[in-house]
């Protein structure tokens, strides 16, 4: 029983102590923020920047304060910051969408036959080092403000669904699926109860990594015009107009939005590998 | 078990095998010949390299023959089925799945109703004394735990034959030895018909009815070495001892002429 509550006690106290540094190096952070603001600021004689250098480093504070006021008292280009976060969510969900309905059956059929990887390989290394952006001139004029976005989100997020479920498909250990021949299984069988399982956990790492990338992806494509604005658009069209608390409180916001989602596939991930029985 | 006549299972008959490795042409087996009776415990044993396990993957269908016959039951075999059920020596479970789901494997892909798995899972369960363990996963196991879910998942599938390929080669001699009793046992319980592989020349002795002891590459039969003892059989008596020497005799001569052939390639 003393077992227990001590090892309670330093479960809780450890994970009190995670929070506590990271807090700690978050002030730190904030602070060499407000020195910095503030240095660009003060009259020094030494100064040596006439220019307005400051403009382009707001307090914390400030960046905060338009954090808030974006969502309830100060629009940008008629949108609130809400209506921006949900043309992003939608874009970005559609491309995801796409690229994993995509990328899964391709991945699987690349990682088990040799025909489709022999096929798909060339085209595939062609255009994934490729980056996403490098598109975004040419499909905003060929797919235009709607669609181009959600096609340069799908190209960041497939190919790191395709490539690891690739790999996993191709990891399947080969007397796995010789033991489940020897049971009485045929190929869909085996596709289906055997390498689709095995190549779970590599998807879900394929799916936290092409996340992370989809959210650089959709600010870059939006910055260039979107319709029904965006958090990147909402970016783009304050940092024009010299707002630069409003600028850095949109990055704020993808950076919530990114933790967000790999938040929530974390969730996801957990299920299925429940699921499938992995934990 | 069918009366008083004796049936035979599996017919193998000048069985060989050629495989292309790199450049290298490579004959596994030649001229490979054995028939195994109904409810028979039969051992190959070899020197490592001698193509029993080759012998042991083409009956389960998983490797293809380049000549010869095998038949079960009088049936020619072309492809893997649940007719031969399969154990393997790296365990070969399935880590996503609990023990009882490992067992209903070829159940469910038999598409037999759940209610009706449960209840056959739950009695190859009880037969191999995992009672307690149906909803751990493998790595919570030990090896001989491991196994017994792998002999188990095998005989759900109620096979013709069980083909073992050195079941109990990466277990520890104390587990490997009560493994042995236990299979005795299964194999007692249910009277299936087993082809056991293995390097061990103790364990083929304590386990068989008979020995087929293997050339070395390529491989076919040198000899069959009947064990006439009864059973449980005790590893120290006089005639255990006895027969272990004739089949170490003539398995040292075959690892001699192995030795001799690599030395003379070189």
């Amino acid at each position: 029983m003393a077992g227990i509550v001590r090892s309670a006690y330093q479960l809780v106290s450890s994970n009190w102590r995670k929070v506590a540094l990271g807090l700690a190096s978050t002030a730190v952070f904030l602070l060499i923020w407000w020195l910095y603001a503030a240095w660009l600021r003060a009259d020094w004689p030494f100064h040596g920047t006439p220019s307005g250098a400051w403009e382009y480093v707001p307090y914390p504070l400030e960046v905060l304060d338009a954090f808030y006021l974006s969502f309830w008292s100060h629009p940008v280009s008629g949108l609130y910051m809400g209506e921006h976060i949900y043309a992003s969510l939608k874009r970005f969900f559609m491309g995801f969408i796409l690229a994993f309905a995509l990328a899964v059956p391709v991945g699987l059929l690349m990682g088990r036959f040799w025909t489709a990887d022999a096929a798909g390989k060339p085209i595939v290394e062609l255009i994934r080092p490729i980056p996403p952006i490098a598109w975004i001139p040419i499909f905003l004029v060929l797919l235009g403000v709607i669609r181009g976005p959600i096609a340069i989100v799908f190209l960041g997020i497939f190919f790191p669904i395709l490539l690891n479920v690739q790999f996993g498909a191709r990891s399947v250990d080969p007397t796995l699926i010789d033991a489940a021949r020897t049971l009485g299984a045929r190929r869909l069988d085996i596709f289906l109860k055997v390498v689709l399982p095995f190549t779970v956990p590599y998807l879900m790492t394929g799916v936290t990594v092409g996340l992370g990338i989809g959210w650089m992806c959709i600010v870059a494509a939006e910055m260039l015009g979107a319709a029904g604005g965006g958090v990147g658009y909402f970016i783009f069209v304050t940092a024009g107009n010299s707002q630069f608390p409003y600028t850095y409180a949109g990055m704020l916001m993808i950076g919530i939005l990114s933790i967000l989602t790999t938040g929530v596939a974390g969730l996801v991930e957990r299920r299925v590998s429940k699921w499938v029985g992995m934990r | 078990m069918g009366g008083n006549a004796v049936t035979t299972s599996i017919a193998i008959s000048s069985l060989s095998k050629v495989f292309r490795k790199e450049k290298k042409i490579i004959t596994a087996l030649s001229g490979f010949e054995l028939e195994v009776r109904e409810g028979e415990f039969v051992c190959l044993l070899g020197p490592s390299g001698c193509g029993k396990t080759t012998v042991l993957r083409i009956v389960a269908g998983l490797e293809e023959k380049t000549s010869g016959t095998v038949k079960l039951q009088g049936r020619e075999i072309t492809s893997s089925g649940s007719d031969r059920g399969m154990v393997f020596q790296e365990f070969a479970l399935f880590p996503w799945r609990t023990v009882r789901k490992n067992i209903e494997f070829g159940l469910e892909v038999k598409a037999v109703p759940e209610e009706k798995r449960a209840v056959i899972s739950k009695k190859y369960i009880d037969l191999v004394g995992l009672h307690g363990f149906e909803d751990s996963h493998p790595r919570e196991l030990s090896g001989g735990m491991k196994q017994r879910v792998g002999i188990a998942r095998a005989l759900a599938n109620n096979p013709k034959v069980l083909l073992m390929d050195e079941p109990f080669g990466s277990l520890d001699a104390q587990t490997r030895n009560l493994m042995q009793k236990e299979l005795l046992r299964i194999w007692s319980a249910t009277g299936k018909t087993i082809l056991f592989v293995t390097h061990s020349v103790d364990e083929a002795v304590f386990l068989a009815d008979r020995i087929v002891v293997m050339t070395a590459r390529p491989g076919k039969v040198r000899e069959i070495i009947p064990v006439d003892l009864p059973r449980p059989r005790e590893r120290t008596s006089r005639e255990f001892i006895g027969v272990r020497g004739k089949v170490l005799a003539e398995l040292d001569e075959e690892f001699e002429k192995a030795r001799a052939k690599e030395l003379s390639h070189d």
